[in-house]
């Protein structure tokens, strides 16, 4: 018995696997064509933003703050917001978009949301390796001290941005009051997203309140991963996490009630 | 084997309700090929949907215990924007085919030549139906879901659809969501007339569709 359904888990693991790698292809190919660069346009956009708001920071702020390059300082924090922002607007009405495709029994919702955030964090990581190449190469970034502290912050980062996901794409199907409200939010989220500053550059009050936002934890652990002894950082692991798996209690239940009452052409 | 158990579907938009089945029982066996007669807006379109597993009972159950099709007809299971060869690559990878095989069967029968490279958002709800037989014929599936959609399409398609699906697979369990009353009793061996809501079997298909035809 424990066999059977530990077979079927499996079967059911090689083949969600194959749909949302057909799924990323399919879209891929749709969103870039095979023409010029092709897929590697996902990684212009994050690219583009983060050095063209570096410059303009490097221009207001001059080259250092803090004794850190403002242009490695913006990378830093612009990279991860665009797949926050991007990850949100491409979950909006996923499924009323992607709806033909459930022709298909073997392709389930989640797959949806899955593909596209999947294509939107692989898409930053390639702008932010590219990135740092450079700001390495160039000595504006030093070489990251201690690389797993950054690369879990990344991963607890890109989880909360995924949990949110899959609370707003099923809410956007319900209701086009969430719908409109989407742009506001990611830009109201902006000061709550860790990008700017590091905390210790706060007061302690504006410090501990800002530490209730998981972005910022995740964004501190990165940061504190890259230029290690040279900045304080503030961050407590279990935030992100908790505030995670609450998201995802919540989205998972969404999406399946959606898919129940969705109408397909 | 398919067995609906008292299969419900509502539909709710702004507020507003529509039952469109209400209780639905039916039993498919293997090899049956089952006529859906009803008047537009009945719910044929509705029960192969739901058979297929792409919309969800809104109460009851459906069982199978066989690999049944898409749904066959103008809508779904494509994307307009890809290209004829993207879209049965796509196909190819989701069930797990060699793409190749697919292609050969696909250009053989869809005659499109050409036209598999351009997108199927360009193409005619004939060419579509090729491309839908041809996709999920390159599959096979013990039961196929046919809605309507083997009234389009010229003489040489309809030639083609019955020389592969009626008489190849012969064996095969359809189930046909179908107007044309010449062609169901011909083809199918069994029928099933919705009627608000409610689903009644027929045994004797003329029968059926003399009833049919009266409502």
């Amino acid at each position: 018995m424990a066999s059977a359904s530990w077979r079927n888990l499996h079967n059911a693991w090689k083949i969600q696997t194959r749909v949302i790698h057909a799924l990323i292809i399919r879209e891929l190919s749709t969103r870039f064509g095979r023409e010029n660069i092709g897929f590697l346009w996902i990684m212009v956009e994050p690219l583009l933003f983060a050095s063209l708001v570096g410059l303009l920071w490097s221009v207001i702020k001059g080259p250092e703050e803090h004794g850190i390059s403002v242009v490695a300082f913006a990378a830093t924090g612009y990279i991860p917001l665009t797949l926050f922002r991007h990850g949100v607007q491409r979950s909006v009405l996923v499924f009323t978009i992607n709806s033909s495709l459930l022709y298909h029994r073997q392709i389930k919702i989640m797959d949806f949301i899955l593909a596209r955030f999947i294509i939107e964090l692989l898409g930053c990581m390639m702008a932010y390796l590219f990135i740092g190449v450079i700001l390495i190469a160039t000595g504006y970034m030093p070489i990251p001290s201690d690389i797993r502290l950054f690369l879990a912050g990344w991963v607890l980062y890109a989880l909360f941005c995924l949990s949110i996901c899959l609370v707003l794409s099923p809410l956007s199907e319900v209701s086009e009051v969430m719908e409109k409200f989407i742009p506001v939010t990611t830009y109201i989220v902006l000061p709550f997203s860790g990008a700017f500053n590091m905390l210790s550059w706060l007061t302690p009050s504006m410090r501990e309140f800002l530490l209730y936002s998981p972005f910022v934890n995740g964004m501190e652990m990165m940061r504190k991963g890259i230029w290690g002894e040279k900045v304080t950082a503030y961050y407590d692991v279990w935030n992100p996490l908790i505030c995670s798996a609450v998201l995802i209690a919540i989205g998972l239940p969404l999406c399946r009630r959606v898919r129940r009452r969705l109408s397909v052409e | 084997m398919i067995i609906c158990r008292n299969v419900s579907k509502e539909y709710r938009h702004a507020g507003q309700r529509k039952q469109v089945l209400k209780g639905v029982n039916l039993t498919v066996n293997r090899g049956d090929r089952i006529a859906l007669l009803g008047r537009n807006g009945a719910g044929k379109s509705t029960l192969i949907k739901l058979i297929g597993g792409v919309e969800m009972p809104t109460s009851g159950r459906i069982e199978h215990s066989m690999s049944i099709s898409w749904p066959l007809g103008f809508a779904g299971g494509f994307q307009g924007s890809l290209t004829g060869y993207d879209n049965a690559r796509f196909i190819a990878r989701i069930y797990q085919r060699q793409y190749a095989d697919i292609r050969a069967f696909v250009e053989d029968f869809t005659e499109l030549g050409a036209q598999l490279r351009m997108p199927v958002k360009t193409y005619s709800s004939g060419m579509r139906a090729r491309l839908a037989f041809a996709l999920s014929l390159a599959i096979e599936f013990d039961c196929y879901l046919i809605d309507e959609i083997i009234l389009v399409g010229d003489q040489n398609f309809h030639r083609k659809c019955r020389a592969e699906l009626f008489e190849k697979r012969a064996d095969r369990t359809m189930i046909l969501a179908s107007h044309d009353t010449g062609t169901v009793r011909e083809l199918c061996n069994r029928a099933v007339i919705i009627d608000q809501g409610q689903a009644v079997a027929y045994d004797d298909v003329d029968f059926a569709v003399d009833t049919y035809s009266a409502l």
